[in-house]
């Protein structure tokens, strides 16, 4: 912010900058309410979860619902799934996404520009528009029904590939023409030079794609049909509602969804610095 | 170009090229050539047989199938403009006051807005499902200490729908936020100085600078804000199972019954040609409209 518009703030009358502070204040309750109701109902008993009007702090906390979650769904499996599907997905983008990158930054060869522009085209395409012959091509090569048939179509996305050739673009060409002349190959020069003078974008990728493979539930649904050794911890949590349906234990769902939502939030609280910035390039840049 | 950095590009390419190929550009195609096919999901490829117009004729015909499809894309339709409508502006004024130091604390607000956008879809629909319960919700609570009487919020055909706008402004709109921040950080201050000096107040700033500057963001954004927002699915899923009467039953959702759940993947096809054109139209309007105002 300049000097200038910073003097002129201070000629703003105090009046409205408690109005502005007030307006802020509510922006943020209202935008952390439902994630602290849901941590807040977690640690309510049964009879306080059905009272009405309803409690909003529970009087004797309790865990007993984290207890009974694992009765109901298998926890530890779940999140260990998703663990494997968004740790082995986000591995895959990434070096696709750096190979690819590099090609487009640093290369000059036919149909380059035609090719880049098909592969960003596809990263517009909403995924249900492929979902009907994905799904039957998975099953006619087996993989159905396993975490491979979610992993192995999400190794490569356009964004990623977008968001490489972005930063990698920025990097010398001296640095890697002193390598070349070096006699390194194409790969160590990627792996060993440009790769990590682009770390931080690289952070940026994988935490997006972590999280989103995370959080991913629409292919997995439809990909694994039931196999409940298989399921992600969003599908076994989606289970805990029908089970719920009957038994009406709302801290029961609660607290499956605060486990849930806990690895993607703990990673963007620490992280979220490469988050920011990694959006911020891409609209900027884009 | 040396030969040799040919066949580099190509190891370099061959990887991503392969598999988005594959499992991105292959379906799509197939997608389409499914949508003039009479032709089951439970089959392989080659059991579908031609039928010309036929799916398209039967989606946009007067039958239950017509009736479904053209009421699941009006949904959408809706969905998405409030969708837009409402994360635009609001992205813009949540942005302002991150970005202004006149009050401390924006960067926090910035982690909070933002930190809705890592909750998976699914634990926001459950949590916002037990949010809008009519009578041990919070919500209802509390619009009954400022004397406003419950809402049927998800159970009413007239406002499951916008309920279900609602939890999805409130996850994203974080995200465009950021998106926000990212464009007013790019007007340059000394404009901001210059109508200072002449005399322009607060308003007249925002409307002769800061909007003018931001259309790019702010088409950047609406892209992105309705590719998303087409491809709502969880809450509808878990919630309301398209209903309360087909008031909810969205395209991503219908589509899958459709063409998965029923294995009509011939008619599920064709449903997924008329979103794909339909995106490309109001994209393309999107993009016309911004580019004749920046003529202007």
């Amino acid at each position: 912010m300049s000097s200038a518009t910073r003097s002129l703030s201070r000629k703003r009358p105090s009046g409205r900058k408690a109005l502005l502070a007030t307006l802020m204040l509510l922006v943020a309750v209202a935008s952390a309410f439902p994630l602290a109701w849901m941590v807040l109902s977690s640690l309510k008993t049964p009879a306080e979860s059905m009272q009405v009007p309803p409690v909003w702090i529970p009087r004797t906390p309790t865990f007993e619902a984290y207890e009974k979650v694992s009765g109901v769904i298998n926890v530890g499996r779940s999140m260990w799934n998703s663990l494997v599907i968004a740790s082995i997905t986000t591995a895959g983008i990434l070096v696709t996404s750096l190979m690819a990158g590099y090609a487009f930054a640093k290369y000059h060869f036919a149909g380059r520009s035609l090719l880049f522009s098909v592969l960003i085209a596809t990263m517009f395409l909403p995924p249900i528009v492929t979902l009907i012959p994905l799904y039957r091509m998975v099953g006619s090569i087996g993989l159905t029904a396993s975490l491979a048939g979610i992993i192995v179509p999400n190794l490569a996305n356009a964004f990623g590939i977008f968001l490489m050739r972005q930063f990698i673009a920025g990097v010398p060409d001296d640095l890697i023409d002193a390598a070349r002349m070096d006699g390194a190959s194409e790969l160590l020069i990627l792996f060993k030079i440009v790769a990590p003078s682009v770390a931080p974008a690289i952070a940026a990728l994988a935490l997006f794609a972590f999280v989103y493979h995370w959080n991913s539930y629409l292919w997995p649904l439809t990909v694994l049909q039931g196999n409940a050794d298989s399921y992600p911890i969003v599908i076994s949590l989606s289970r805990l509602l029908s089970y719920n349906r009957g038994a009406v234990n709302t801290g029961l769902v609660m607290a499956g969804a605060t486990l849930a939502v806990l690895p993607p939030l703990v990673l963007f609280v620490f992280l979220q610095r490469f988050f920011v910035d990694s959006i911020v390039g891409s609209a900027i840049k884009g | 170009m040396t030969k040799a950095f040919q066949t580099s590009a190509g190891i370099m390419l061959a990887p991503a090229v392969t598999l988005i190929g594959i499992f991105v550009l292959l379906p799509m195609l197939l997608t389409i050539w499914l949508s003039f096919q009479d032709w089951s999901t439970q089959t392989p490829f080659s059991e579908a047989s031609f039928v010309g117009l036929g799916n398209f004729r039967e989606i946009f015909g007067p039958t239950s199938i017509g009736r479904d499809f053209k009421a699941a894309l009006l949904n959408t339709a809706i969905y998405t403009g409030l969708s837009v409508i409402l994360i635009l502006p609001l992205s813009i004024a949540f942005g302002l006051m991150v970005y202004q130091r006149d009050v401390a604390g924006g960067t926090a607000l910035r982690t909070v807005l933002f930190s809705t956008y890592m909750v998976p879809m699914i634990a926001v629909a459950l949590v916002w499902s037990k949010l809008y319960s009519p009578s041990e919700g919070p919500l209802n609570q509390m619009l009954g200490l400022i004397g406003i009487g419950p809402q049927p919020w998800l159970s009413s055909p007239r406002s499951a729908l916008v309920s279900i706008v609602f939890l999805n402004v409130w996850q994203q709109v974080g995200y465009f936020t950021v998106l926000a921040i990212a464009g007013l950080t790019q007007i340059p201050g000394s404009l901001y100085e210059a109508a200072t000096l002449d005399g322009a107040n607060r308003r007249e700033q925002f409307r002769y600078i800061t909007l003018p500057l931001m259309r790019r963001t702010l088409l950047f954004s609406a892209v992105i804000a309705i590719i998303n927002a087409v491809q709502v699915f969880e809450p509808v899923a878990l919630i309301t199972q398209g209903g309360p009467v087909g008031s909810t039953n969205v395209l991503t959702y219908h589509i899958r019954r459709v063409g998965i759940e029923r294995a009509q993947g011939g008619l599920g096809s064709a449903m997924a040609v008329m979103l794909m054109l339909s995106l490309i139209v109001v994209v393309c309007a999107l993009f016309a409209f911004v580019n004749r105002k920046d003529s202007e």
